[in-house]
């Protein structure tokens, strides 16, 4: 017994003291979404009357578009998330298995480009989209056209490298012998490196979304319309902005929209702890 | 598999199809962006659709198929911006000399406009005379009327008009009134219509007229601005805006974006404002960045150790452990902002104090290291027990046999191991802290700071917040100075980059 106590005791003690530290916000998320008084002050760490009145204003309440900013959020993530895939990966083959001119330093530039924080370049996009927009209003700054496209150019970079890597480890030996039986490289890439490369797409298409649905800045600065924000700009404003310091709805918000995020990661937490090894941290 | 189901004639024509609309969409946009004169988007529009079809209907060029739509993109939404802060970062592009050469000097004529001494007034209503826009006027003091175009001043009649109870004119002869909603957006709003001599009329609001006379001219031969009052003139001074020949204090507004060559990284070093604040963010974002990893990397690794040995309870410790990492970032960084929050935040109820952890630059700091460790630790937790499984058994046994005690073994063989494999990870977690925005802007918006002495930076600013005050945050947006901060940036990030990349070839060129 006491060898079971050296050996395991603090163990156990570093495991717990750990989850508390890191169960303490989320639980006070969670009580405070259940509390009609709005304030993120703990009056018992166990709730003693349960209200669902946060969850029932996001969705009544007609000054909060929240079911808007939730779908909004889906349909630019997800859109973003499958393009970026599908351009990317036709991209990542050519750059890992074709042959053509100037393709080193190509690969060097994507290098490069791949780890230049998009951040960097915001006030020079945010000039440029002002232009686009004395042309093609639908398109330009305050969008969410422009602001998707933004994003598919954001994500092309990590995107390409991460499948190219893939791409790169499966063995040549595999084309080759396609390549002598006739296959031309539009059939090798759809009959062969697609379905090899289904989960990994599937992945990155995951990461895409995830790091998507979490950006803020850009989507702060763009989206200037209640009507046409994402859930993480809509949210802020509960305690930021206009409605201030207002934490049951944000905390009802930010469960509500956390729950599909943490699902996916939770499920394929195994696959996306290798995805991002292989490519950058989280963004 | 599709490309087998749809080969030959009908591939051919759902291809000529989708290409057909791209390249439609693509002229349409083109030729708008051509008429409003943004040429260089216009030019990249048409070299694109040149491309796309030249591309697409060869029967060669097969890589540039697969690569071409996603060079496009990368092109028009990274490439482009990369290079455009380069060359915004060569001009004083800032709140005040935003626009044009072009659209300034329009921008100073429209504004070099002064009231006469009296300030004289009119009750108006906008409307057209004989099918030209003009005013009708009434000085309701002297009961005189008026109606002004453009090109004359008619005088009329009290007694041919329709005059309201307070003795302002409604309608006249020939005069038909415009629809109130319609008057702003009608060019009758910027005319100048004719009063007397050097002043004229124009509209102040719905129903009011004002005297105004112009009191610069602008002499295109010389590129000058003469002041039509006192003589005075205004010479371009080379930075983007016209100054008193006599007094170079004396700018016109507004300015425009001239270039300004290197004056802006010039000013990081040589401007005591802004290399001040500039140098102690910059040691601030080493620091933060360095703590950061240090703290997450050492908990992870604590965690590691301690669920490395099949304990009970390890699986729920696991997915409990990971949930830090899994809620969007951004949602638990606004939720720890809260509790943090002096009056009622949950930390302060815990420790009983009343600690103002955000208007204290130490305690906001130590704010900012601990909610990033909260946020990190479960993804160094992750990486590190996948490399301790990494890491083979003999060397640890093998070790104990020599008689090294557990303590020795960590520090000898693991922690040396775990460092080398893990470095690649550890140099992009720098990376990526050295330009974490969200956490910085979300958490304390950079603060804490003195706004009233016009401080920029806060204690918790990192280079990237700075940079995203000075180009969107502060009254003068300095588009200019961000970008050239902005490439300094970049050129850290990417050296820090490179290393780390370097490093990961050695380790695979090992293993």
């Amino acid at each position: 017994m006491t060898k079971w106590l050296r050996e395991n005791l603090w163990r156990h003690i570093t495991g717990i003291i750990m989850c508390v530290f890191a169960l303490f916000p989320l639980y006070l998320v969670v009580i405070t979404s259940f509390n009609e008084s709005g304030s993120l002050k703990i009056t018992s760490f166990i709730p003693t009357d349960i209200s669902f009145a946060n969850y029932k204003l996001l969705f009544t309440d007609e000054r909060i578009p929240y079911m808007t900013w939730m779908k909004n959020s889906l349909v630019i993530a997800s859109f973003v998330a499958v393009v970026s895939v599908v351009v990317g990966a036709a991209s990542a083959f050519a750059f890992s298995r074709l042959k053509f001119k100037g393709k080193k330093a190509g690969i060097q530039i994507l290098l490069l480009i791949q780890m230049f924080p998009a951040i960097l370049a915001l006030s020079a996009v945010y000039v440029i989209m002002e232009r686009v927009y004395t042309f093609a209003p639908g398109l330009g700054l305050g969008t969410q056209a422009g602001l998707i496209l933004i994003y598919l150019g954001g994500a092309m970079g990590v995107n390409i490298w991460l499948l190219k890597g893939f791409v790169d480890s499966i063995p040549t030996e595999l084309d080759e012998a396609a390549k002598i039986d006739g296959a031309t490289p539009v059939q090798t890439y759809w009959l062969i490196f697609i379905p090899l490369a289904a989960p990994v797409l599937a992945v990155v298409a995951l990461l895409s979304f995830i790091g998507t649905f979490n950006e803020f800045i850009l989507a702060r600065l763009f989206l200037v319309d209640m009507e046409s924000r994402t859930v993480a700009v809509g949210l802020q404003q509960f305690i930021g902005g206009q409605f201030s310091e207002n934490w049951g709805p944000f905390a009802a918000g930010s469960i509500i929209a956390s729950i599909p995020i943490v699902i996916i990661f939770l499920s394929l937490q195994r696959y996306i702890i290798s995805g991002l090894t292989a490519g950058s941290v989280k963004g | 598999m599709l490309t087998t189901l749809i080969r030959g004639k009908v591939a051919f024509v759902i291809k000529a199809i989708s290409l057909a609309l791209i390249t439609a969409v693509l002229l349409m946009l083109t030729q708008s962006a051509f008429a409003q004169e943004q040429y260089a988007i216009a030019l990249f529009l048409a070299i694109a659709i040149i491309l796309l079809n030249y591309t697409y209907f060869s029967k060669k060029r097969v890589p540039l198929k697969f690569f071409l739509p996603g060079v496009l993109l990368l092109t028009a939404f990274v490439i482009t911006p990369i290079l455009y802060t380069v060359v915004m970062s060569t001009y004083n592009y800032r709140t005040g000399n935003y626009i044009s050469k072009e659209q300034a000097i329009e921008r100073i004529k429209a504004l070099a406009v002064e009231s006469d001494p009296d300030g004289t007034a009119f009750d108006i209503v906008v409307g057209r005379y004989r099918g030209e826009f003009a005013l009708l006027a009434s000085d309701i003091n002297n009961s005189s009327y008026f109606i002004s175009t453009v090109s004359d001043r008619i005088p009329l009649d009290p007694e041919s008009l329709e005059i309201d109870e307070i003795g302002v004119a409604q309608s006249a002869p020939d005069f038909t009134p415009l629809p109130p909603g319609k008057i702003s957006s009608s060019k009758a709003a910027s005319l100048r219509f004719k009063f007397d001599g050097e002043y004229f009329l124009t509209i102040e609001s719905l129903n009011v007229g004002v005297v105004l006379r112009q009191t610069l001219e602008y002499l295109q031969p010389t590129d000058q601005f003469r002041s039509l009052i006192t003589g005075a003139l205004y010479d371009d001074n080379g930075n983007g805006n016209y100054v008193n020949v006599d007094d170079p204090e004396e700018k016109l507004e507004p300015g425009w974006r001239d270039p300004a060559w290197f004056s802006n990284f010039a000013r990081l070093v040589q401007d005591d404002r802004v290399r001040t604040p500039l140098f102690s963010v910059f040691v601030w974002t080493v620091v933060f960045a360095s703590l950061t990893v240090i703290t997450q990397f050492a908990f992870g690794l604590l965690l590691a150790l301690a669920l490395n040995k099949p304990i009970r309870g390890r699986r729920i410790y696991r997915s409990i452990l990971v949930l830090p990492y899994a809620v969007p970032s951004i949602m638990s960084i606004l939720i720890w902002g809260g509790m943090f929050n002096t009056e009622f935040g949950a930390i302060n109820e815990i420790l009983g104090q009343q600690i103002a952890w955000f208007q204290d630059p130490t305690f906001a700091r130590v704010a900012v290291i601990l909610v990033n460790l909260w946020l990190g630790f479960p993804y160094f937790y992750l990486v590190c027990s996948g490399s301790l499984q990494a890491i083979p058994g003999e060397l640890l046994e093998a070790a104990a046999i020599d008689g090294a005690n557990p303590r020795q073994v960590f520090r000898r063989i693991t922690l040396p191991l775990l460092l080398q494999i893990l470095s690649p990870l550890l140099i992009a977690s720098f990376a990526f802290n050295f330009n974490n925005f969200n956490l910085i802007y979300l958490l304390t918006g950079g603060g804490p700071k003195q706004q009233l002495d016009g401080e920029i930076a806060g204690a918790t600013d990192i280079l990237i917040s700075y940079t995203y005050q000075i180009a969107f945050g502060s009254n003068i947006q300095d588009l200019g100075l961000a970008s050239a901060i902005s490439v300094i940036i970049f050129f850290i990030v990417a050296a820090i980059s490179l290393y780390g990349v370097k490093r990961s070839k050695v380790l695979e060129s090992f293993s």
